[in-house]
């Protein structure tokens, strides 16, 4: 860290996300701008210049005939080498999200896609190109209300957070989709319960015809999909079972988003109350 | 043999019957359906399989052979919730699929304890990140994925 420190370094931020003091130094000014816009949802800057975790980032280029590497570190540790800016300022902006995700203070960070809908929260875990982002899309298309396109961020109690950032899918062919928070309705603000997880893992031409798994199976689905599971297992039961407990989990296998959204919305619904 | 539930270096949480376990030793869940969860309870050092089985018949409603009580200890054994470890009986354990057919038990009442590794937090990383991509993500170059590898057709990292 000393030898990163001796680096001239031009400009810094500092901020505060989920309960984690972070900051980022850069050695251009005028890339701050570009760091700012690549930080976790809902960062908030910070006075202080105190932080839990520090990354830094030299940005590359080319000097005459000298083409100079971009690199980005958390802490002292190398997460980018590389002579394009963006790849360097992708694995930065990868490497904070997920540093957040693992160690926030009070919350939880499941891999999960997240809707709202009547007012009861739809969970989509699944790990990366499970084809999560998609759904949510047709979701957020159908009328549900959009929460989050990566993690379903918890609290004690069980209940969903918004986390929006950007909608953002990579096909077969490594383009990437990128849909802003802003286009698909009103931001979200309140926290919600989880009225249903779906576990809906896509397959070309299935129809989704689901199981209902017990609370328990419907948990050990949810461990399997929560970052922080190994750093804070205790916080991490709590909230699950929370959550399990007033959601129907559901599993199975699902075709095409479009088609398959309805359907969750449909299962979503708040059950009517049978009067005598 | 008197089975004792380990108790230290685990969470426990219940759920309508059931029980979530995480090992903080080995980082890894299970959960014990209704009666598995019973029989986990029931492993205080002190009760034998027979004292378990008539337990368990009592709780279920129905006669319960020893079997199926062994058949829940190997599997809790396994997931190495009890101690000492489990000397099975002479003539081995009976299957899950033995079981239903020659005690003409239920399915459901059958115990069961499925268990996952907890993933580690890169897991969580996105395909979305130019680099340090999981397995199984889109690529186009090796250095895109964390495991340098980006093999197969469509490519993905593995």
């Amino acid at each position: 860290m000393a030898a990163l420190d001796r680096l001239g370094w031009a400009a810094g931020l500092a901020f505060e996300s989920y309960g984690l003091r972070l900051g980022v130094r850069v050695d251009r000014p005028d890339v701050l701008e570009r760091v700012a816009g690549i930080l976790p949802p809902g960062w908030r800057s910070r006075r202080s210049p105190v932080v839990d975790q520090l990354y830094s980032f030299v940005a590359g280029g080319a000097e005459g005939r000298m083409r100079r590497f971009s690199l980005a570190y958390a802490g002292s540790t190398r997460i980018a080498r590389t002579p394009e800016m963006e790849e360097a300022l992708g694995a930065l902006a990868s490497s904070l999200r997920l540093y957040v995700a693992e160690a926030a203070r009070d919350r939880v960070f499941v891999h999960a896609g997240v809707v709202a809908w009547r007012g009861r929260a739809i969970l989509l875990p699944g790990r990366s190109c499970s084809g999560k982002s998609r759904l949510v899309a047709a979701l957020a298309r159908a009328g549900a209300s959009y929460y989050s396109d990566e993690y379903a961020v918890l609290d004690a109690l069980g209940r969903v957070h918004p986390y929006p950032a950007p909608l953002c899918w990579r096909d077969e062919d490594d383009k990437t989709t990128r849909i802003p928070a802003s286009e698909l309705g009103e931001p979200a603000a309140r926290p919600l319960r989880a009225g249903l997880v779906a576990l809906a893992r896509y397959q070309a031409g299935a129809r989704w015809r689901p199981r209902a798994l017990s609370p328990g199976r419907g948990m050990l689905a949810l461990v399997a999909n929560t970052i922080p599971a190994r750093r804070d297992p205790r916080a991490v039961m709590s909230a699950l079972k929370q959550v399990v407990s007033s959601a129907a989990v559901w599993e199975g296998l699902r075709g095409e988003a479009e088609e398959t959204a309805p359907l969750l919305l449909q299962a979503a619904e708040p059950r009517s109350e049978v009067v005598a | 043999m008197k089975p004792r539930a380990r108790v230290d270096d685990l969470v426990v949480e219940e759920l309508e019957g059931e029980t979530l376990v995480y090992d903080l030793q080995r980082d890894k869940a299970h959960c014990l359906n209704r009666t598995a969860a019973r029989v986990w309870a029931y492993c205080d050092g002190r009760t034998s399989v027979a004292q378990m089985a008539a337990r368990l018949g009592r709780e279920l409603g129905q006669p319960i052979d020893a079997e199926v009580v062994w058949l829940a200890l190997r599997q809790l054994d396994r997931a190495r919730l009890i101690r000492p470890p489990l000397a099975a009986p002479e003539g081995g354990v009976m299957s899950r699929r033995a079981a239903v057919r020659r005690l003409g038990l239920a399915a459901a009442l059958l115990p069961v304890v499925l268990s996952i590794v907890a993933p580690e937090a890169v897991e969580g990383a996105s395909c979305n990140a130019l680099v340090g991509r999981p397995n199984g993500c889109p690529c186009t170059l090796a250095t895109q994925c964390a495991s340098l590898r980006c093999i197969g057709n469509p490519k993905r990292c593995a």
